[in-house]
């Protein structure tokens, strides 16, 4: 074989490149071959009880946190036509999705101009781990059970909570529906179906049960089947027509069940049953002249998660959390010029997780915390030499917080400890890494309107199992990256008594610094694709947000929220490279997402427009690596009413207005307009 | 960069201009277009449908980073892997798009696009060599095809090893270098013998070491064939068939880089390493001559693609850098001190010399 560009596993090259391509982000399509994911849930959609829609003042939402939040609630879904949890964070500032394109598509969130790696995804608070890959497609989450989904900078500001969740640069936290029943109606059930372009059909159905005074139960039930087509424009081929996209078929059920038990707020208990089975063709990169030559990936996840929390009278608070999890992946590259006429691999991925938190509130304004998180991960891959190996993970966390007078402090120190073991090769050993946190925040003024904060992070990041022992025929030293994250924002937040009934205004500056950023080096040899630290990159951005809703008069009501996100994030690894002081591959300087809708009575109708400035895909900010901005529209209306006593909400969502021809990773053309129609009803 | 597309734009639109006038009057031949100077086909990265090709033009020791787009309005596709000029074309093989592109070597204006499909299959097609009229055309599917280069069809399809890769003609025989790369843990390990008269296998050569890549031939009846076997790191061995018997006579361990090219001319030959040198073999006393053949300090982060001006001596070798960004060609004196260098696309994987 040889090398100069071909190689023994055509994907993996492939994914190579493509993770080149991003300044050494593993590879998104690495993802979509070996992730491993987990899973969504299902059902169903906003709890909109009509009985519940009159008149509360809605307060300005709680932004003034001493590290930046972004949130959006199941009842704005619809608003910003949203199938999956992608598509409902893409317009938070600060926010870049990589989207593949397509229902089945890879997306991943980069948040401030960081890889993926550095987001930590929780799932009701507890993390959705992939150590072999360190990604999570997001594009897997079904928002039919998320009650709420939040994205933090830095980490969120709870003392009481797992060790895991300080150990990022950012957290994006979905919360799931929770069942509010009384012993009038012990009981709820919803069933939808949404239905639309690329062939999609997605009935889903959640029942809420009321078991007794402490004991609530939810099931969800979510399949989704579709045939992913969809037209699209090559450019650059010399061609005219429309192609069509295939091989982007999707089916996948998600089942999750979830028992909660509840005593005088004191004590809580619950235990989520997660199982998640997908089967996806892989489209692949649109490449000229050339049909889509078939790839699969079938995933068929299970995890079992626990939780309790304690309260005592003396200001103790305990919190612990278990989790099993197994991710299986399939994956499958046919026809393939080898003797089997094809590629087979299959991954399996455990993990056993422990996590205690404890918090005491030692006086009024003086709050402590430690927690630790103890994780145990396993590989098996049938691939060729694979080192199939074991991370065990510790982490120590002690935390604090002071109020004095205006002024908040708080602070954390995380002391990380990994431990490998492999059947070839060298294993992977971290003893003892010290990172801090600092955080503070104060009112500088009598009124409590304007608020500043800043906060300083130390984040490690150690080198994901695919970093290290992926195809490593040669051994691999990669030493952890780190990155240094300094902010320092604003936020003003009123609220009014006039036509509006809010506003609220944040801006933050932040500066990341990355270390040993870990790259793919491809190699000529295809046998030896290696990893290595040599990228240095300075972040520079600004994050803003404007959001302001009016009162309901006369049954009418507006909002609108819009959000800048300004990145300057330069390759500063090494002044004699091309690439030295170059914006990083697939980084827009500037991207606006701006959000607006009308609200009448039971209806409403809403427009999200986002508009993202050009980007290039290679080091070298040369206009023959450009991947030109875009601007895209999608609008939605959603109507509530009563059909007999049961009530009934009907959405339309149109992505993609305009039919606009982009994509935002290069050769993987989006969409063009595409209609959903949803209906449900709840009993 | 704007300013080189312009001129490309401007030069392309002239040319035709020229071109089309000629054809509508069908009374003069296309005009040669008077200079000379080097292409460089880029690969690109995978996926990303970035192969281009480079023109270094001797005279105003300009460049074109991509003159087939600028002529073709359209790109050359998927990681062109090899490109050579027979008679007045150029042909290329582009490897995930899976066709070959046949053009005017002076012009570049696309003249045929071949797909290289067997059904809904893309064969992938690697290298060509020419030989009495016929452009013989290796593909990873396991063929040689066959193609007329007056008819610009493909006449016949030869079955040979897996993965085939390099070529080379040697005492009216084909020799193919069958790699059976993409079996990671059991490549192939032989060399197909075609007759060129009958156009059909005759023998498979069996060269002991595994994933035989890069191949040649000298004017003394040997045919050099490298291959880089199993493990890694790779143990490159330099087997000598000899052409008349079709029979294994020698076989070393050559300290080649993965995948470089051996270029003989002469009675010398050229080769890359991995630690970025260029190295000198003499073909009749079958030993390294030159350990290194720059003399001056230029540093070759990746040697990627190597080639030898026959008439003057000049080594031209081609620097991947990163992979990822834009590449570099060195141009060597005989003396081993740097002539020129030009900036590349990515990868720049072969070198084709346009003569007068």
């Amino acid at each position: 074989m040889i090398v100069k560009i071909s190689m023994r596993n055509n994907e993996l090259i492939t994914y190579l490149w493509a993770a080149l391509f991003k300044c050494g982000k593993l590879a998104p399509a690495i993802v979509l071959q070996l992730v491993v994911t987990y899973t969504a849930f299902a059902q169903t959609d906003t709890t909109r009880h009509l009985k519940e829609v009159p008149v509360t003042a809605t307060p300005a939402p709680r932004l003034q946190t001493i590290t930046p939040v972004q949130q959006i609630g199941n009842k704005d879904f619809a608003r910003y036509s949203a199938f999956s949890i992608a598509d409902a964070v893409r317009n938070f500032t600060g926010v870049n999705i990589k989207d593949y394109g397509g229902i089945g598509g890879l997306k991943t969130i980069s948040v401030r101009g960081l890889s993926t790696n550095h987001t930590a995804v929780l799932f009701d608070g507890v993390q959705i781990n992939d150590a072999q890959t360190g990604q999570i497609d997001l594009s897997k989450f079904n928002l039919n059970n998320v009650q709420q989904i939040s994205l933090y900078n830095g980490q969120p500001q709870d003392l009481l909570q797992p060790a895991r969740s300080y150990a990022s640069a950012s957290v994006l936290s979905i919360t799931t529906i929770r069942p509010m029943l009384t012993s009038e109606k012990p009981y709820q059930i919803q069933a939808g179906i949404k239905a639309g372009s690329f062939g999609l059909i997605n009935p889903y159905l959640q029942w809420q049960q009321r078991i007794s005074n402490n004991w609530q139960m939810v099931i969800n039930g979510n399949y989704t089947k579709a045939n992913g087509r969809y037209k699209y424009k090559v450019d650059g081929d010399g061609s005219d027509t429309l192609a069509t996209r295939k091989n982007g078929d999707v089916q996948s059920l998600q089942t999750d069940a979830a028992l909660y038990w509840n005593k005088n707020d004191s004590s809580k208990f619950n235990i989520h049953i997660n199982y998640y089975n997908a089967k996806r063709g892989l489209p692949g990169a649109v490449i000229f002249y050339s049909e889509s030559q078939g790839q699969h990936l079938n995933n068929n996840d299970l995890f079992i998660q626990a939780g309790y929390q304690r309260l005592w009278k003396n200001g103790l608070q305990l919190l612990l959390n278990s989790k099993l999890s197994q991710l299986k992946t399939r994956y499958l590259d046919s026809p393939y010029f080898n003797t089997k006429g094809f590629i087979l691999e299959n991954y399996r991925q455990r993990e056993a997780y422990q996590s205690v938190a404890l918090a005491y509130h030692i006086t009024n304004n003086w709050d402590v915390s430690y927690s630790a998180d103890a994780s145990y991960t396993k590989v098996d891959a049938d691939i060729d030499k694979y080192a199939f190996p074991g991370r065990l993970t510790i982490l120590n966390v002690i935390a604090s917080s002071l109020k004095l007078g205006r002024w908040q402090f708080q602070g954390n120190l995380l002391n990380t400890n990994i431990h490998e073991t492999v059947e070839k090769g060298t294993a992977f050993q971290q003893r003892s890494v010290l990172s801090p946190t600092l955080m503070a925040s104060v009112q500088p003024f009598a009124n409590p309107d304007l608020k500043l904060r800043a906060f300083y992070k130390n984040v490690f990041r150690a080198p994901t199992l695919d970093e290290l022992y992926y195809f490593a025929s040669a051994e691999r030293t990669i030493k952890p990256e780190f990155v240094y994250q300094y902010d320092i924002g604003a936020t003003y937040s009123k609220n009014l008594n006039g036509v509006l009934q809010y506003i609220t205004i944040t801006t933050d500056a932040y500066y990341n610094n990355v270390h040993n950023k870990i790259l793919a080096i491809p190699n000529r040899n295809p046998a030896v694709f290696s990893f290595s630290n040599l990228g240095k990159v300075d972040i520079k951005g600004i994050d803003a947000g404007f959001k302001t809703q009016t009162i309901q008069q006369n049954g009418w009501s507006m909002l609108l929220s819009t959000n800048y996100t300004y990145q300057q994030a330069l390759d500063v690894s090494n002044p004699e490279n091309s690439t030295y002081k170059q914006q990083i591959p697939y980084t827009p300087k500037h991207t606006l997402a701006l959000n607006a809708g009308i609200n009448y009575k039971q209806a409403g109708v809403y427009f999200n427009h986002i508009l993202s400035s050009g980007r290039y895909y290679a080091g070298n900010n040369l206009p023959e690596y450009f991947v030109p901005g875009y601007a895209v529209s999608d609008a939605s209306a959603v109507y509530n009413f009563i059909k007999g006593k049961t009530p009934v909400q009907a959405s339309l969502e149109v992505n993609n207005l305009s039919n606009k021809n982009y994509s935002i990773i290069r050769s993987y053309p989006m969409p063009g307009r595409s209609y959903r129609l949803s209906l449900q009803i709840t009993i | 960069m704007k300013q080189f597309q312009l001129k490309t734009i401007l030069g392309a639109a002239m040319i035709l201009y020229v071109l089309s006038a000629c054809h509508k009057d069908k009374i003069n031949p296309t005009p040669e277009v008077p200079e000379t100077g080097v292409y460089v086909l880029n690969q690109g990265g995978i996926t990303h449908n970035n192969s281009t090709l480079s023109f270094y033009s001797y005279a105003s020791k300009a460049t074109t980073p991509d003159i087939f787009s600028a002529v073709n309005s359209r790109g050359l596709g998927d990681t062109g892997n090899d490109a050579k000029i027979y008679g007045s074309k150029m042909y290329i093989t582009v490897n995930y798009s899976s066709t070959l592109e046949i053009v005017d070597a002076r012009t570049i204006k696309s003249i045929k696009q071949i797909k290289m499909v067997d059904g809904a299959t893309n064969r992938q097609p690697r290298y060509v060599v020419f030989d009495k009229g016929k452009a013989f055309i290796s593909s990873y599917d396991g063929t040689v095809a066959v193609l007329d280069t007056a008819t610009l069809t493909i006449d016949k399809y030869i079955k040979v090893g897996r993965n085939p890769e390099q070529m080379v003609i040697s005492n009216g025989k084909l020799y193919v270098a069958n790699s059976g790369g993409l079996d990671l843990s059991n490549p192939d390990k032989t060399v197909s013998v075609i007759n060129l008269t009958s156009l059909a296998e005759i023998k498979k050569i069996d060269i002991t070491n595994t994933n035989p890549i890069n191949i040649a031939a000298d004017a003394y009846g040997d045919v050099y064939v490298i291959a880089y076997g199993t493990d890694y790191p790779a143990k490159p061995t330099l087997t000598i068939i000899d052409n008349n018997t079709d029979a294994v006579k020698t076989t070393a361990d050559i300290d080649a880089g993965y995948g470089t090219s051996f270029i003989v001319n002469g009675d010398l030959a050229y080769y890359l390493t991995d630690a970025g040198k260029v190295k000198v073999y003499n073909v009749k006393t079958q030993t390294v001559v030159k350990e290194s053949f720059v003399t001056d300090n230029t540093s070759i982060k990746v040697p990627y693609g190597i080639a030898v001006i026959p008439e003057t001596g000049q080594v031209l070798v081609t620097d991947a850098v990163d992979y990822t960004n834009n590449g570099k060609l060195f141009a060597f004196n005989t003396d081993g001190t740097l002539a020129y260098s030009f900036t590349t696309g990515i990868n720049p994987g072969a070198i084709v010399l346009l003569k007068k």
